[in-house]
């Protein structure tokens, strides 16, 4: 007990505390009192899994890096991300980690999911692997789209989860286009891999499992990923207050983004400040032990987490939101409708109920100079 | 300074197309450039259109990011038309200037 103490005293002259505020702590849709919830705050954050460079894991790819220090702090961020969205799936927002007490296995099996092997679901192997496809050799760095984009594709292997990952491109989210993904029942994540035409094979050529579809839940859990650019070389004022309600919403998953260069895993805010988790420290490769228990406490952030300030935010970002059922895309969708009504308040992005058709317009002509 | 020395336009009306600058951003590493930067767009062409056109032209995939941002500032509205964001962003030359750029990269 004794040197847990010191441990936790020592850490405190490192990292900061949160500041005396009567401003409410906002931590991915829940909302804190520094003065009374201070444990409260703390335990929501370090329950978070944290992912870091980390270094001696299997060479991807056989021969390729064994560590990512230096590369891969984005797609540490995407891991972040897409492990909250697991969470919520698998343990729910309200779950909480306490360091030495037995988690359930379900705990495991998302943590198992994001292990550095090359056979874990979004591993820094997978998702390295499949950043090809997006034209990114291993060890690129990558913005927040592309690891949005290479999540989504791995997703389609996870059928533990089913998730239905939607990336809502050109700042615009088309809600009918998110109904039809969420209502399919296939396992395929990904619009792209699902094609409309599907559907109708489904109800055409196999009826019965067309039965087995009605009984089933006809909502499939929803990650929305929203990548935006909020001004060129820093972020656009007027977008502060729309950014600080994406904490607010109980479907938040946070914001995963950065200070240029270094990316970050954003989970809240307090004040005129984000809180966030940094990839940024090299942690040894953890390996599974024998029995298959894994050493997860390296997976949490045990000291108070990082802040800084909104404006020195860059302004490349993801927003993410997870919607286990339509009951709370329909409430998400609410949220972000009254939102644009406040005045003062510049929406980062539209919602509409249906795309404008994409015809290829002869009313665009060059103007010859 | 440059854009001054653009031939100061003619009266424009209702029906006339409208004056457009699209600009790739300085530090832009991935979009590449576009073969010619002024257009002529009628008015009620909503931006997401005139977004899908440029896309089309630069064969991106739908998966990449492309931003439209008015004045080097704001994300505009995609469901607005051409004419409404020229209306409120015009510069004194009588173009409208747009910059696109996608995300920036982090290690």
């Amino acid at each position: 007990l004794f040197l847990a103490t010191l441990t936790y005293d020592t850490l405190r002259f490192e990292y900061e505390d949160f500041p005396e505020t009567k401003e409410p702590v906002w931590i991915l849709g829940q909302k804190y009192s520094v003065f009374t919830e201070k444990e409260e705050i703390l335990l929501d954050v370090t329950s978070r899994l944290w992912f870091t460079y980390r270094k001696n894991f299997p060479a991807i790819g056989g021969t390729g890096p064994t560590s990512d220090t230096g590369w891969g702090c984005m797609l540490r961020c995407g891991q972040m991300i897409f492990a909250q969205a697991l969470v919520c799936r698998h343990l729910g927002r309200d779950w909480r980690w306490i360091k030495g007490k037995r988690q359930m296995d379900n705990y495991f099996n998302v943590l198992n999911a994001f292990i550095d092997k090359k056979d874990s679901y979004y591993s820094i192997h997978q998702i390295a692997q499949m950043g090809v496809g997006e034209g990114k050799s291993i060890g690129q760095w990558y913005g927040p789209n592309t690891v949005a984009q290479v999540l989504k594709k791995l997703a389609t292997f996870d059928t533990w989860s089913s998730l239905a990952v939607h990336i809502a491109m050109d700042n615009t989210v088309v809600m009918e286009e998110i109904r039809r993904l969420c209502q399919s029942n296939f396992p395929c994540a990904g619009a792209a891999a699902c094609p409309a035409v599907e559907s109708e094979v489904l109800y055409n050529g196999y009826p019965e499992e067309a039965r087995v579809r009605d009984r089933l839940s006809l909502w499939k859990p929803l990650v929305l990923l929203i990548p935006l650019r909020l001004g060129l070389t820093e972020i656009n004022e007027a977008y502060i207050e729309t950014l600080k309600h994406c904490f607010m919403m109980p479907q938040s998953l946070g914001v995963i983004g950065g200070k240029p260069n270094s990316a970050h895993y954003f989970i809240g805010y307090v004040g005129e400040e984000l809180i966030y988790l940094d990839p940024h420290t090299t942690q040894p490769a953890v390996e599974p032990g024998e029995s298959g228990c894994l050493p997860d406490e390296s997976f949490h952030c045990q000291h108070p987490p990082c802040r800084m300030s909104i404006a020195e935010l860059d302004p490349s970002i993801a927003v993410g939101f997870f919607c286990k059922t339509e009951e709370d895309f329909n409430d998400w969708c609410q949220h972000i409708k009254k939102l644009a009504l406040v005045r003062g308040v510049l929406p980062m992005f539209e919602l509409v109920e249906r795309q404008p058709s994409h015809f290829s317009n002869p009313d665009v002509l060059n103007l010859t100079p | 300074q440059e854009r001054s020395q653009n031939l100061p336009v003619s009266s424009s009306n209702i029906f006339s197309p409208l004056q457009v600058v699209v600009e790739r951003y300085q530090k832009e590493k991935t979009l590449p450039p576009l073969n010619r930067t002024k257009f002529l767009v009628s008015q009620d062409l909503p931006l997401s259109q005139f977004a899908v056109t440029l896309r089309t032209r630069l064969c991106l995939a739908s998966s990449q990011t492309f931003y439209l941002l008015v004045n080097n500032k704001g994300l505009p509205n995609m469901a607005l038309t051409m004419q409404e964001i020229y209306h409120d962003n015009k510069d004194e030359d009588g173009f409208l200037y747009l910059t696109y750029a996608s995300q920036e990269m982090f290690g």
